[in-house]
Formats: structure tokens, sequence, C-alpha cells
């Protein structure tokens, strides 16, 4: 209780010795950081480093944008302590997360290469198709056997 | 309604131990309502509109049981079966479980517990009242014009594909997200910021600790269901295809990002209710509580631990046997902090000096719910045991054991241990006493029968079932009938102390809490002079002797 005030003024006091120019080159940085973006777009990347790349830029921009447009540059232990927490969740949820979709059982990943390339392991059950052709079906029990010589029962009954 | 109940003060003549000049009718009028920074007002607002939420949930889980009274339809299609429960888990969930006991309990005797004049933020907590009503508001929206069928989870893809209006309810639980958000940030910056002299953080009582660690949950958890549920709204309105296999999304994504909060949501509704019972128990045993610092970081505890158990809500749905592991092994740890609590409330009964009370009554119903339900979660986070029981009544009675069991519990024990210092009024204790019976044996009859049903098999959310399983269905609509009726006899004879009950005194229970050191009800200002602390809360070493002997202040 008595701590805080203490500590916002002496931080408010720093903040007050960084000028204006600051701001101005993190700006700067931001723009850049987005033309590299834009740029990269059009460049033809092997297929990890395409996300790979944008992702870093991206976490370099909000870094900036953290560190000094909200202060944290300045700020003292709480307050840092309190972003530290949070990114360590932001890291549990993603970090889970990704090692389920790593884990799991391939096929069932969505927008796996392979998952449109492979062959179904069973009957593709995902064409729809029309039943069987009677003489194909397996017998399966003396009353489905048709009778010899008495019309095939028509599929679907 | 309460207001001009409870604002006529009684002559002095005939009770002088109620405080004339109080909160209540230190101003009159709907504006000095509707506009007050009065946490105590505020209190008692989140009291009116999370009881009517109560209610309606409530009816909707009757009209949910009436329809199971009968294997085949009874009362309504399948169409609003669907409709009604999720009606009844999002109402009693969004309006009621999450916000109930911080919104009306932590809002009046947080500020009052550290000494405080209100919270830190006082028109952020009168924001937040209002952006429950707006949630609410538009959550009701979607329910009269439709309703919405995806059950209270809102799984992709049916909820990005139902015809059902599923967007106005997504946007209320949204906005709701955002009032539960507020009220956590004023709690936690109170707690830091406006402890008056003397109150050190080993001083303060167990009822903030928990609060404190609710808040902590509060922040980090629900940015993430926002922003799960506007993406689920988008998916269905504009079809952005993240949660949709066939254009690269992933279903199970959904699932993740929702039990990452709505997991550590189970805490956002447990830890308070945890909270009141670490400070009914000292009032009933007139004892300190034993293991003090187990018992407050053990609630810091649950709330870390439980960030890291949300898998356990996807077992069987695809995710990986590893991650499942990992997740069934991590989800038992929170059954450590919790018996810490369990064994340290228990151990504060030895040699204590109990009055069975209505709010010790309502504590033993609350240990059975807590102790039984989390020993059912134990068994359901093994893997192989949830396979057998995953999306069956045996889930159903579980959560409802562990999570309405005990804050109900903890609600109604709140209610009645601090209705004397919100209202300056005593509660009828017979009928306290017959009421809590009835609803603790009507919270068995209710759930212990869907335990027995969903280890026969019954699914939950089926409309219709085979007439094995009609016997139970029929005990446990029984059961759900006479909760009904436990809760109406409660809200009678509250309703009528308001205006004819006996007088209490600053401390009829003869609490050494620190809120019972104020007059009842407190004035406006919540201390007549500026407190100072020179003892922990509880501290029964030289307390008053006689529970209902009120001291003078
Ligand atoms: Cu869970």
């Amino acid at each position: 209780m008595t701590t805080l005030p203490r500590n916002s003024t002496s931080e408010h006091d720093r903040m007050e010795h960084a000028g204006a120019g600051r701001y101005w080159i993190v700006w700067a940085l931001l723009l850049l950081g987005t033309l590299v973006t834009l740029l990269l777009s059009r460049v033809h990347l092997p297929s990890p480093f395409h996300l790979l790349v944008a992702l870093f830029i991206a976490c370099a921009k909000s870094a900036l944008v953290v560190l000094f447009f909200m202060h944290l540059w300045d700020h003292g232990g709480a307050n840092r302590l309190v972003f530290a927490t949070s990114l360590i969740f932001v890291v549990l949820l993603i970090g889970l997360i990704v090692l389920d979709n790593a884990s799991r059982f391939a096929l069932t990943n969505p927008g796996h290469g392979r998952t449109l390339d492979m062959e179904p392991p069973g009957p593709d059950i995902l064409t729809p198709r029309g039943p069987p052709e009677p003489a194909a079906r397996p017998p399966s029990g003396p009353e489905m056997q048709p009778e010899p010589g008495a019309p095939v029962r028509p599929p679907g009954r | 309604m309460s207001q001009s109940l409870a604002t006529t003060p009684p002559a002095p003549a005939d009770a002088p131990a109620y405080n004339p000049r109080n909160y209540l009718n230190a101003e009159a009028g709907i504006a000095s309502w509707l506009l007050t920074r009065d946490h105590k007002r505020i209190a008692v607002m989140y009291l009116v509109v999370t009881t009517l939420s109560f209610a309606l949930g409530g009816f909707y889980a009757m009209l949910i049981r009436i329809e199971l009274l009968t294997p085949g339809p009874t009362i309504m299609s399948a169409m609003s079966y669907n409709r009604m429960f999720t009606l009844h888990g999002v109402v009693m969930i969004f309006l009621f479980m999450i916000p109930a006991i911080p919104g009306v309990f932590g809002n009046f005797f947080l500020p009052l517990m550290l000494g405080a004049r209100d919270v830190a933020f006082p028109r952020l907590n009168l924001l937040s009242l209002y952006l429950y009503a707006i949630g609410a508001a538009i959550a009701v929206y979607g329910m009269i014009h439709g309703g919405a069928d995806t059950g209270w989870t809102f799984y992709t893809p049916y909820s990005t594909t139902t015809v059902t209006k599923v967007v106005p309810i997504l946007l209320g639980a949204f906005v709701l997200g955002f009032s539960s958000i507020l009220t956590g940030l004023n709690f936690i910056v109170t707690t830091h910021t406006l402890r008056a002299p003397g109150m050190s953080w080993m001083r303060m009582p167990l009822f903030v600790w928990s609060i404190y660690a609710t808040s902590v949950i509060q922040i980090l958890a629900t940015p993430v269901l926002g922003i799960t549920l506007l993406l689920v709204a988008f998916e269905h309105a504009f079809g952005w295809g993240i949660f949709d296999p066939a254009r690269g999304g992933d279903p199970i994504l959904f699932q993740h990002l929702f039990w990452f909060y709505s997991h550590p949501a189970v805490y956002i509704m447990v830890l308070p209710a945890m909270a009141v019972m670490s400070e009914v128990i000292q009032a009933s045993a007139r004892k300190n509580i034993f293991g003090y610092k187990a018992v407050a970081f053990s609630s810091l505890g649950i709330a870390f631990v439980g960030f890291f158990t949300w898998g356990h809500h996807l077992f069987t749905s695809g995710q990986s046997t590893l991650d499942a592991g990992i997740f069934g092994v991590l989800s038992m740890f929170v059954g450590i902090f919790t018996a810490i609590k369990v064994f340290n409330w228990t151990a504060t009964l030895y040699e204590g000096a109990v009055k069975f009370t209505t709010w010790f009554a309502y504590f033993c119903g609350f240990l059975f719910f807590l102790v039984f339900g989390g020993m059912t979660g134990i068994a359901l986070a093994t893997v192989s045991l949830d396979i057998h029981w995953q999306d069956t009544y045996f889930v159903v009675a579980h959560f409802h054991f562990i999570m309405v069991g005990s804050v109900i519990m903890a609600w109604l024990a709140a209610l009645h241990y601090w209705w004397p210092k919100m209202f300056g009024r005593l509660y009828p204790e017979g009928w306290g006493l017959v009421s809590a019976v009835l609803i603790i044996l009507g919270f068995n009859a209710t759930f212990i029968p869907q335990f027995l049903l969903g280890n026969y098999g019954m699914p939950r959310r089926y409309y219709s079932y085979p007439e094995r399983f009609w016997p139970l269905n029929v005990a446990s609509t029984a059961g759900a009938s006479l909760l009904a009726f436990g809760f109406t006899i409660i809200l009678v004879y509250l309703a009528i102390s308001l205006r004819w009950g006996k007088v209490a005194g600053p401390n009829p229970w003869g609490s050494r809490g620190f809120e019972w050191d104020t007059l009842s009800p407190p004035p406006t200002e919540n201390f007549l002079e500026n407190p100072v602390y020179t003892r922990g809360p509880h501290d029964y070493t030289e307390a008053p002797e006689g529970a209902e002997v009120t001291h003078a202040t």
C-alpha cells in the first residue's frame, strides 16, 4: 500500500526523461516490419519458413508496442510480473494444443498435406453409393438366401 | 422492492441494535440505486438479478425433469427439449454461478473485511453490473427469439451450422465475460491497495484469499472465452472456416480454446464457495482455522493448477493419447489442493464449540458434495474410466455435485450467515434448518439416481430413454421437486424477515470476522471510524462468551 505511490511517481519521472523521439523511432520500426511482411509475402519461401518468418515479425512488432507504446520498458517489477505471467499462460495454451496436433493420429489433422492424397484405409464411406448388387452381397443367413428361381428382391427393403 | 421493505427502520425504542442510518436508507429513490457507487448497494442489486437468473434457470431445469418423467414425449417436442437444456446450462453458468458469490458477497464483504470504504474502482464496479444486465438482456433476447440447441458448450461444427439463434446467446455470454473481468480486476486492485492499517497479507480473512484467487482466474481465462465465442459467432455468420475441416480448420481447436476457459471457470465458481465456507466454518466452530497459510495458499494453488487440466474434456474427441495422458495426470493435482482445504476445515471442527445453525447445516452439505463430487472427478480424470462414462449422466451428476452442489450450499450458507449484517434482520432459524434439510436431501435425490443412470449407460442430452431407466428418472424428478419446494420456503421467509424479522445486533453470531465489527446494516461509509487491525481474523482467544450475545462496539 505504501510502496505503490512512491513507485509510480519514480516511474513517471523516468518516463518524462524519455522524449518523443523514441516513439517516432519505434513507429518507424513498426512500419518497416509491416513493409518487410508485405514484401516477403511475394517471395516464395519453403513451406514452414513462410509461417515462421511472418510469426517472428509479428512477435517483434507486438514486443515493440508492449515495451514502448504501453510503457513496459519503464515499469517496475509488479507490472512486468503480470505481463510475464500472462505470457506463460499463452505459451501453455498454445503449447499443449500444438502438442496435441503434433502427436495426434496424423490423418485426423485437418489440412494435412497427405490427407487429400492418401487412399482411405477402408471402403470409401464418404462417397455416396447405391446399395451393392444383390449378386455381390455375401450370404449372411439362410433367410437371406434368394430362393433359386425366385425373383431377386429389390435392394434396401 | 427490497428497498421499500428494508429501508423502513424500526423505531429505536423497539430495536436499539438496528443501525437507523445505514446504506439502505442513506438515499431514496430508484435513481439513487441505479447510479450508486456504493459497493453494498451494487451487491444488493446483484443479489436481486442473480436470484432472478437462478429462478429462470431452475424453471428450465424443472421443465427438463418433467419431460424426462416418462420414457417418451411428455410435455414438449425433442427440439424444445434441446433448447431447454441449453438455456438451463447457459443461464445457470453464465448468469448465476459465475457472478453470484463474487458479485453479491464479494462486493459486499471484500471491502468490509479489508477495512476499506469501497472497492478501488467504484464506477467500474457499477459498470460491471450494467454489463451483466446488458449481457443477460442480449442472451434473453436470443432465448425468446428461438433459443439455441447447442448445449451450453457451443461445440462446433453444430454451433456454427445450427439454424437456431445461437449468435445472440454467444454475444450475451461475450458481454457477460467483460462483466466478470472487470469485477475480478476491481477485487485484485482493492486487495493490493486498500487494506487498512494493520491488515497485512497474512491477516487477510480467508474469504479474501479465495476471492483474490478467483479474480486471477477471471482475468487470465475469460478473455480466451471471449475470443472463442466471437470466433464461433463470426464463423456462424460469415463462414470463416476456423473450425471447419473442409476449409483447413479444426473442430477440436474449438474444444481446446473453450475448455481453456471453462475448466478454470469451474474454479471461478467453486473457489468463492470455498471462500464462504472458510469463514462459516470458523464462525461455527468458534475457532481459528487449522492451518491458515495452507488454506490461503491452496486457493492460489487451485487457481494455478486449474489451468493445466482442460484437456480432460477431450479424452474421446480425437485428442492425441499423449495429450490425454498428460491432462489426466495434471487433473488429479487439483485434488491435492482441495484435500488440503477439506482436511483443514474438518480439523478446525475438532474441539470446537459447534452450534448447529442453518449455515453450519449447509457447510455439512457442502463438504459431502465437494468430497463426493471431487472423488468422482478423480475417477473421471482417469482416461480408461472416462471412455466408459463420457457423455453419460454420470458426468452430469458429477459436475452438478462438484459445481452446483458446492456453489448452492455456499450461496445459501453465505445468505444466511451474512443476512443479519446485510439487512439488519434475523431469518427464522427453525425454518432455515427445515429448508436446509429439504434442499440437501432433494439434491441427493436428484443426482444420485443420475450417477446410477450414467453408470448403466444412459447418455446425457437425450430426449427419450429405454423403459428400464424409468424408475431412476422418476426418482430424480421427485428430488428436483423437493429442491424447488425448499428454495420456495427460503424465498418466502427471507422476504418476510426483511420487514418483520427479529432485529439483529451488529454481531448476532458472536463471530470474530472483521466484517462483524461494524453496525448492522453498515453505514454508507462502512465504518464510523477508520479501522486499525491488531489481530488476525477469527481470533477467538478473547472473544465474548455466548453466540447470541451482541457485544457493544
Ligand atoms: Cu474440467
